[in-house]
């Protein structure tokens, strides 16, 4: 009985410890995405919101793009297109992994600037015509009045985006990337059983409570007026 | 307003044209030149065997999460004595030829299944293998035969040979009640145990290497519904790498060496190379 309990247990260790291997290149691509996106989107949003006819039209065109096809064909168009579009001496081709960042930060960094920019067109005109009227600069207004308060508006929004982005990971696996889904797909095949499935599951709703608790936190600092 | 958009659909025209067109040159393949695919991959010192890390026997990840498997024995032992290291690559199965053609693998090596329209875009070894699609029920269950089969549900894996060989006997086919798809050999194969399913077309090597190592016991129809071989895949133009590699495999089936690895995987030397 307890050698049976101590099997069980053994497993277990074993099945935890590859579906961590696999968790932590999941957060490698989270963290990463983050990095580059978040800054990025900032950029975007700008353009987007640009009087300029050009960029304007360019900046929705990308945002279109990126928004409105699948997250799944970006990564692979990222992946393959190189070796395809460019002539046969000149092969290049991207590492997979630097090729699922690239993909990843470039369709958060839509989604990002979309946020980004209902946050900052929901600031009502007389807080910049106050501003003005104080004496602020224009980048002065931008940091000290108008993104506080945008930063409060957007929180939800973000941690959606963040949420969707720790599972949005598993994806990577269409490049044979070995993260968390992948690594529960295989040991799955290889026991012959739907278990280690359900521990990632666990794993994904795991570290999806930390984000949640995290906005939490971020959100009741933020609330000093209520 | 008229005369901007004009100008600025005749400039997103020329804007697409103009990538295409690089896109379109881009696709051509080197036909020139002589045979380098053996000499490319000496003077890199790697070379790059893609699968599905989840295809037990042939090739899937172990308890410690390495990927191990008769193919995988068997490629170590040919780079082995080929003098060049051996990279293994996990991707996607439905990718595996864009992954092939782009470069990022230099062949794919996974219980794959020569058949005539993989032929067309993947220049295969010699049969190396031979495997059945079989029938599998429970080892309790009253049917013996096809015929025992009418009117019942039957489960396989979606895209496998499994699903082609069934495509090729329409007879038998359209007397099933159902055919239900699943996504992988195991969740086919838990069906069936649980009763979800009355029979399993699948390949006779995944489902004795379940047997063996599971201890259960299934019931294998006798007559198989197809029968098929495994070759290695390479590039349509690797004909001197694909070469090297079939010569190797018949120097190991002759000293041995190969039945040596198809006993520890399947007990039995049931390879064909050279035989």
């Amino acid at each position: 009985m307890l050698e049976n309990i101590d099997n069980i247990l053994q497993d277990l260790f074993r099945l935890f410890r590859l579906l961590g291997i696999g968790a932590l290149t999941s957060l490698k691509i989270f963290f990463l995405t983050l990095i580059f996106s978040m800054p990025l989107g900032l950029a975007v949003a700008f353009g987007r919101m640009s009087k300029n006819k050009l960029i304007n039209s360019i900046v929705r065109f990308f945002i279109l793009v990126m928004r409105g096809t699948p997250l799944i064909l970006q990564i692979m168009f990222i992946y393959y297109a190189p070796s395809f579009m460019l002539p046969e001496g000149m092969k290049i081709n991207i590492d997979r992994f630097v090729a699922a960042i690239i993909a990843f930060s470039l369709n958060y960094s839509a989604y990002f600037a979309e946020i980004y920019r209902g946050g900052i067109e929901s600031i009502s005109q007389g807080q910049y015509e106050a501003a003005a009227v104080l004496g602020f600069t224009k980048v002065q207004t931008f940091f000290k009045i108008i993104v506080p308060q945008v930063i409060k508006r957007i929180l939800p929004s973000i941690s959606n985006e963040v949420i969707t982005l720790v599972k949005d990971t598993a994806l990577v696996t269409t490049l044979g990337i070995s993260e968390l889904y992948r690594a529960a797909k295989n040991e799955a095949a290889r026991v012959f059983s739907t278990v280690p499935l359900f521990v990632a599951g666990l794993f994904y709703l795991f570290m999806n409570s930390i984000v949640t608790k995290i906005f939490d936190k971020i959100e009741k600092k933020l609330s000093y007026y209520r | 307003m008229k005369k901007k958009y004009f100008k600025k659909s005749i400039a997103a025209i020329i804007l697409l044209v103009l990538i295409a067109s690089i896109m379109l040159t881009g696709c051509e393949s080197s036909s020139t030149g002589a045979d380098d695919s053996w000499d490319k991959v000496k003077e890199k010192g790697e070379f790059v065997l893609g699968l599905d890390e989840s295809f037990p026997p042939m090739g899937f990840k172990d308890e410690n999460g390495e990927i191990v498997g008769f193919d995988i024995d068997t490629a170590k032992e040919v780079f082995l004595r080929l003098g060049v290291e051996l990279k293994i690559q996990p991707i996607n199965w439905d990718a595996k030829e864009q992954e092939l053609n782009t470069g990022n693998i230099d062949c794919i090596w996974n219980g794959f299944t020569i058949n005539d329209k993989r032929k067309e875009s993947v220049l295969f070894t010699k049969p190396y293998l031979n495997n059945r699609q079989v029938l599998v029920v429970k080892e309790d269950s009253k049917y013996n035969t096809i015929e025992d089969l009418e009117g019942k549900k039957l489960g396989l894996q979606a895209e496998s040979s499994a699903e082609d060989a069934l495509s090729a006997n329409e007879e038998f086919k359209s007397k099933l009640k159902e055919v239900v798809l699943f996504d992988d050999n195991m969740l086919a194969i838990m069906d069936l145990e649980k009763g979800g399913i009355d029979v399993l077309l699948i390949d006779e090597v995944v489902i004795r290497y379940y047997m063996q190592t599971k201890g259960t016991s299934f019931k294998i129809f006798e007559k198989e519904l197809s029968h098929e071989e495994y070759g290695i895949g390479f590039r349509k133009n690797d004909k001197k790498l694909m070469g090297k590699v079939q010569e190797t495999l018949e120097a190991m089936a002759k000293d041995g060496k190969l039945a040596e690895i198809s006993i520890k995987w399947f007990e039995n030397d049931i390879t064909t190379v050279g035989k």
